[in-house]
């Protein structure tokens, strides 16, 4: 074909580029589209060869030569089936040999060509019409010429097969199935990355032997290292990975090196690795390029999988890898640069090697190798340290300190398997340097910068800036393993700096009491030194939770083995007596007490003999550091009662609520049954039915009320005392105890009297506290007890809540404030109820909240126009039907289905004739709406977690009849939800991506397990909902797109069981047959829908087969090209080959969905040219 | 039976000397009324009167809708406000749309940063204050009346206990419109009357229930 009209085509494209390339000043949106419209049909346009030859060759603007290399790209994939191989052979020889001849190509045409370049060996390799060995030897050649710009070159093609081979993310651009890229990568992994990898070895070997590398060198030099790099982060393809596992495999980031067996001779070779670190010394000043280096070589120390012929190659691969790591430190100051590539290599092969691997090296090494590990990590901590201290945006020596850190938390989890003890000397630098670093001078170098001054600024920090417990539980939980693995030193250590600073805040608060007393202003306090002792103490508390206990999220949680070790340990040095008295007197300073160095430091108390408990404690260490805590807080307690609340912390009152709930649930009440040996000392001072376990309770129970009266203006705070409060009673042991303390029943009427100060914390504090209140209802009591006290917390909220809405003249009263806040007040303790749900105490809590659900209905109609209130009652019915209905049988059930569609009829009714202006109007009806779903989905639920008896639903559910008395089931309330819920949605409130979510999820669930309820659905309402699906199918996101797809199979199946035709469904499934048929076979579509849709599209053909040969013969008739045409019939024959006719079967649907990925494969790009 | 206490507006203005509380509230109205329109165009630029918050001292002015003589606004802990709920930014009463906390330094204690909305204006204001301060909340009532007359743009309001007032404009908003397209179509239908802090506008529509 000639170029006919190429140079309007040339003046035509360089026009646009000038627009395009134009400051936005310069031209309008509208040029700007049209520009880029031409260069999009430009791409399209059919066997653009020629033109783009010509283009290549003549035109001066770089744009439109990328656009030209882009055409060539698009339509050689496009178009591959139709082109002869030797025009294929000769346009890539073109390329290449022009891009060799215009060595001053702009980098981005150039990376263009070379990258149409390796599509269509890419391309070729799969019908095996190109060879890459030729492209290697071309390769080759230009590498060994010497001349620099030749030899970038060649990196150029390498880097451009390499990512054209490497990742399947490019699947769309040429449109074939994740199996063909697949099996393109495993050949080109056995063979031409190796391949690649030699010729890169060599070069790399040539340039580390120079002695002067000039710019233009090293800079080749450092695009190879790049290469090696990408090279060794192949994430190598193992044999028969099934489709869906590649997409997944293909996602992971981090990849480690598991080359197959073949690279054996190219890997396991030491002077591979050799070569590496000496490139590293040569290059380590050049940030950039370290980071490659020490990149390769951390890919060098995840390698593991079959390369390894047996654990002797891997013993001496590893040993030669630590030797060369060692002297590669030991030699030199680290860069900051360096730091982060050190610590990945360090990471890497302590998680990578079995430990049978690495205590296989010769002890020697492994000792060394664990000593330097030990400085790396002290001195990294300590850089972090700093760098927070000038507050540096890139925070280098953090990254590293965390990844060495988590190394440690791998090595000492397996510490069985190393030798006895080796361990414990590390840990404890470690530990001692975490310590030092976070405590303020003199004992301490915290804010410290590098000339020792330290800084002291305060910053604004909002709610939503994680606390250091969650921001470095990662850091705290190695460093609370390494305190467990040096108990005997860090207990003591921990106990000590704690006793050692509450003491100094007891007496610095005193001091400034006595100013205070003088001065009277707070102002001129100063809050340097309470500020110090606060923070030290808030880092003391999260370390000594973090070594004493974990947090295991829905397990029991036990005491670590080595703290209990420890502790029996200790047992038997421990003076009883003194220990009884230091753990009874927390307001106490310890050293005051005679022989205290004799007492076990892990408890003590002293309130305990003002509870008459007698001295038959034993007093461990690691109780000693719980008394420490407990001073803590009796400190702080005393501090409120002197009115210096003012003064106190807020973060160190969390950080003790949070201390002391973790304790709790680990050592309050230990099950002896747990544990292999029990700690005598911790399971008579804590154990069941032991004195000291009530005095605790009592103890924290005191501080849970004093605090929640002093800091109900603290959130967070008050947050962490009503979960301790909940963690007391959640275990029924516990809450046995709790019941018995007077001090909580003075809680229950406080709070049911609603009077001050718990009605002023913040309404969320109020639900867990209520939550708090009923699941201590649960505990064990006589049932007298257990009547007083149902009647201290729940019958006073039903008796106001009775009396207020039974007067007479309640619609007019109903708008005053009072009567307003003590509703609100109901509502939210409902909400806090409905939380306390479990599974033994489901039936009792269901029927009182039934009762209130009922009247929360009428309360609907009274409080029509208040939005408000509105909102909080359907949360109501949100937490009941969330927390409750996976237990309810099918009476229950269905009461709460009958209570839940009520409210829904008069939520229609009211919002129905109503018409807003206020500003907040749209607001609130978006949180209405997205309560509504919520409770709908809550509803649907039951369809897939069901704990209640399961016989009694089976039953039911398999009787076409509904059962007797049987008047609502779950669909007629989704239905009706839904009825009031769609005409509400509009295409903006969809932009919501919350709200497009859950109504998404509604709808599909809806077809999913009624279709059969569809066809009923009012008319109205079923248009909208086919709207919606069409709607959320075309022009909303990918999983938006594919749950919809997803809800036509099951609406299809529905269809063809009635066998009726002409139905509104019939008809709706008709038009999504070519809504679907369009998006698999005419639109770019993405690979991850086509199973979605070929099963759509499967049921769809099953139900429409006569409509589907229509658009199939429509399709193949508007081809004018006899070859497409041939080509087009074909694939569709073939399409359905395996399943005519086609019916609903499982297996002819499976051979269908086959088929139709290699159709698409086929044919998918042929049909998307213009 | 229905009791109608019908005045003009101007001439109640002018007689100046009514001791009921309607009164008092209407002239508060009418005053307001003026001033209310430059402000919803300019988006608020006007200086309010201060507020005067009626307290127990007013109750000897008979109140004649019923309401006792509770006070405009209550005070409450800033910790114990709630999303969504009401509160009074820079004289106005606002409905709480933003509410997060914050603190100043890791050991400092919590503030609490306010976004509301003035429910009257739709005007933003923004405000932070220490948890434990107590802010003001406006006492707001909504009630529903029948539309039983327009008069030279003044709502004649049937309440639930036959008492009509006139005192009130059809407001210039969408609502207002839809007030007089559904009056002049010859519909039966309630007007919302949201109330907070001395002023008072139609919020809402809804039509009759069927009994």
């Amino acid at each position: 074909m000639a170029a006919v009209g190429a140079p309007e085509v040339i003046t035509q494209l360089e026009g646009a580029a000038k627009v395009l390339m134009a400051p936005p000043s310069m031209v309008s949106t509208e040029q700007r589209q049209h520009a880029e419209h031409v260069f999009l049909s430009f791409r399209k346009s059919k066997s653009p060869f020629a033109i783009c030859k010509h283009i290549l060759e003549t035109s001066k603007v770089d744009y439109v030569l990328f656009q030209a290399a882009t055409a060539v790209m698009e339509a050689v994939v496009r178009e591959w089936i139709l082109l002869e191989k030797t025009s294929i052979e000769s346009l890539r020889t073109f390329l290449l040999t022009y891009v060799l001849q215009r060595p001053n190509l702009q980098k981005y045409v150039r990376e263009q060509i070379l990258l149409a370049v390796a599509v269509i060996v890419k391309r070729g390799s799969l019908d095996k019409s190109i060879n890459c060995k030729s492209i290697f030897l071309e390769v080759g050649q230009l590498i060994s010429s010497g001349n620099p710009t030749v030899q970038t070159l060649a990196c150029s093609i390498l880097t451009a097969l390499l990512s054209e081979f490497s990742s399947s993310s490019k699947t769309s651009s040429i449109g074939l199935s994740m199996e063909f890229h697949g099996s393109c990568k495993r050949l080109f992994q056995e063979e031409s990355l190796r391949e690649i990898f030699m010729l890169t070895m060599e070069v790399l070997q040539e340039f580390s032997r120079r002695e002067n590398l000039s710019a233009q060198m090293s800079c080749v030099f450092q695009r190879y290292l790049t290469l090696a790099n990408q090279v060794l982060s192949w994430n190598f393809l193992p044999p028969n990975l099934g489709r869906h596992y590649i997409a997944m495999f293909e996602a992971t980031q981090n990849v480690t090196l598991k080359p197959s067996e073949s690279w054996r001779e190219a890997l396991l070779d030491t002077r591979v690795m050799d070569l590496f670190f000496t490139v590293h010394r040569k290059i380590r000043e050049d940030s950039d390029m370290a980071q490659d280096s020490l990149q390769c070589l951390a890919q060098l120390a995840s390698m593991h999988g079959p390369i390894f012929p047996d654990e002797s190659a891997q013993v001496s691969y590893l040993a030669h890898l630590v030797e060369g790591l060692l002297s590669m430190i030991n030699g030199i100051e680290i860069e900051d640069s360096e730091a982060v590539g050190i610590s990945n290599i360090i990471s890497n092969l302590i998680t990578m090697f079995p430990r049978s691997i690495l205590t296989a090296l010769p002890s020697d090494l492994f000792t060394s190798f664990i000593n330097c590990l030990t400085l790396l990590t002290c001195s990294f901590g300590r850089s972090a340290a700093l760098e927070e201290v000038l507050d540096k945006d890139d925070m280098v020596y953090m990254e590293a300190y965390d990844k060495l850190l988590e190394s440690w938390l791998t090595l000492v989890q397996d510490e069985e398997h190393f030798p006895r003890g080796c361990f414990v000397q590390p840990a404890i630098q470690v530990f001692n340097s975490y310590i030092q670093c976070h405590l303020a001078a003199p004992d301490g170098t915290r804010n410290l910068s590098v000339n020792g001054i330290s800084s002291h600024e305060e910053e604004e920090i909002n709610e939503l800036q994680e606390d250091d417990r969650e921001l470095f539980s990662d850091q705290l939980s190695s460093i609370g393993m390494l305190g467990r693995v040096a108990a005997a030193h860090c207990i003591p250590l921990l106990t000590s700096l704690l006793e050692d600073r509450v003491t100094r805040l007891h007496g610095q608060l005193q001091r400034t009491q006595q100013h205070l007393m003088a001065a009277s202003d707070l102002g001129t306090v100063d809050r340097k030194v309470l500020d110090d002792l606060y923070e030290d103490i808030h880092w003391l508390i999260l370390v000594s939770g973090y070594v004493l206990a974990d947090d295991p999220q829905g397990e029991t949680p036990v005491i670590p083995t080595e703290v209990m070790e420890f502790s029996i340990k200790h047992s038997t040095e421990v003076d009883i007596n003194t220990t009884l008295q230091i753990l009874g007197s927390p307001g106490e300073k310890a050293s005051s007490i005679p022989g205290c160095n004799r007492t076990d430091s892990v408890i003590r108390f002293s309130k305990a003999l003002a509870f008459g408990i007698q001295s038959f404690y034993k007093l461990r260490k690691c109780v000693r550091l719980l008394s420490a805590v407990l001073r803590t807080s009796e400190v702080e307690s005393r501090a409120t009662r002197a009115s210096l609340t003012e003064l106190l912390s807020p973060q160190m009152g969390k950080d003790i609520m949070w201390f002391l709930r973790r304790w709790a649930k680990t050592y309050l009440l230990v099950d002896e049954k747990l544990y292999e040996q029990i700690s005598i000392p911790l399971s008579t001072a804590f154990g069941a039915d032991t004195e000291g376990a009530q005095w605790i309770v009592g103890y924290l129970l005191e501080k849970v009320i004093n605090n929640l009266s002093v800091w109900s203006s603290e959130p967070e705070l008050a947050n962490d005392t009503v979960e301790l409060l909940v963690t007391l009673v959640e275990k029924r042991e516990r809450a046995n105890i709790v019941v018995q303390c007077e001090s909580w029943w003075n809680l229950a009427k406080q709070f049911a009297s609603r009077s001050p100060p718990l009605h002023l914390l913040s309404s969320s504090v109020q639900r867990t506290l209520m939550k708090a209140l009923v699941l201590g209802g649960f505990a064990h009591m006589d049932s007298d007890t257990k009547q007083q006290y149902w009647a201290e917390v729940l019958h006073p909220l039903q008796q106001r809540f009775l009396n207020l809405i039974n007067q007479e003249n309640f619609a007019q009263i109903s708008q005053e404030e009072s009567v307003k806040q003590e509703i609100v007040a109901t509502l939210e303790a409902l909400c806090g109820i409905a939380e306390a749900t479990q599974i033994d105490n489901v039936a009792s809590l269901f029927s009182f909240l039934m009762d209130f659900l009922s009247s929360c209905i009428g309360l609907m109609e009274v409080y029509s126009n208040t939005p408000e209130t509105i909102n909080l009652i359907i949360e109501v019915f949100v937490e009941v039907a969330h927390k409750q209905i996976c237990y309810l049988g099918e009476t229950k059930s269905m009461k709460l289905y009958e209570a839940c569609l009520t409210l829904l009829q008069v939520y229609s009714k009211n919002n129905q004739s109503r018409k807003r202006s206020d500003v907040t109007a749209e607001e609130d009806q978006y949180q209405d709406l997205l309560l509504i779903m919520e409770l709908l989905t809550n509803l649907l639920s039951k369809e897939f977690i069901d704990f209640s008896d399961t016989d009694e639903v089976f039953r039911n559910q398999d009787q076409g009849t509904p059962a007797s008395g049987r008047t609502v089931s779950a669909a007629d309330v989704v239905l009706y939800g839904v009825n009031i819920v769609l005409p509400l949605m509009s295409q903006d409130l969809l932009k919501f991506p919350s709200l497009c979510n859950q109504y998404y999820k509604l709808i599909t669930f809806i077809c999913e397990i009624f279709p059969e309820k569809i066809p009923q659905l009012p008319e109205e309402l079923f248009k909208s909902l086919m709207f919606s699906l069409e709607l959320g199918m075309t022009s909303m996101s990918s999983e938006i797109s594919q749950l919809c797809l997803e809800a036509l199979s099951p609406l299809a199946e529905q269809c063809a069981k009635n066998q009726e035709k002409d139905t509104p469904l019939f008809i709706a499934t008709r038009h999504f047959l070519k809504l679907v048929f369009d998006m698999l076979v005419l639109q770019k579509h993405n690979t991850e829908m086509t199973v979605a849709a070929g099963e759509a599209l499967y049921t769809l053909v099953c139900l429409h087969q006569a409509e589907y040969s229509e658009l199939v013969e429509t399709l193949l008739s508007s081809q004018r090209d006899a070859v497409i045409y041939q080509r087009l019939a074909d694939a569709f024959n073939q399409l359905t080959a395996g399943s005519t006719p086609p019916t609903m079967d499982r297996k002819q649907k499976v051979a269908f969905l086959k088929s139709l990925e290699e159709f698409v494969a086929n044919v998918g790009g042929l049909l998307c040219v213009k | 039976m229905t009791v109608v206490t019908r005045r003009d507006p101007v001439t109640a203005a002018s007689e100046g000397t009514s001791s009921t509380r309607l009164l008092k509230l209407r002239l508060c109205r009418f005053h307001v009324e003026k001033e209310k329109e430059p402000f919803g165009v300019t988006g608020g630029k006007r200086v309010r009167p201060p507020q005067t918050h009626r307290t127990m001292a007013d109750s000897d002015l008979d109140f004649q809708t019923g309401e006792s003589g509770a006070s405009a606004t209550f005070p409450m802990q800033c910790s114990a406000l709630r999303k969504n709920g009401h509160v009074v930014l820079k004289g106005r009463p606002c409905k709480i749309v933003e509410m997060s906390t914050s603190k100043t330094g890791k050991h400092g204690h919590a503030k609490v940063n306010m976004v509301g909305i003035d429910i009257f204006t739709n005007k933003k204001y923004e405000d932070m204050c220490p948890s434990t301060h107590n802010m003001d909340v406006p006492a707001i009532k909504r009630l529903d009346y029948q539309l039983v007359n327009i008069n030279e743009s003044y709502m004649s309001l049937m309440g639930d206990n036959g008492e009509v007032r006139e005192d009130l404009r059809v407001p210039e908003s969408d609502i207002g419109k839809e007030i007089e397209a559904k009056f002049e179509a010859g519909e039966d239908f309630l007007v919302t009357v949201l109330c907070a802090m001395g002023e008072e506008c139609a919020v809402a529509t809804k039509v009759l229930p069927i009994k």
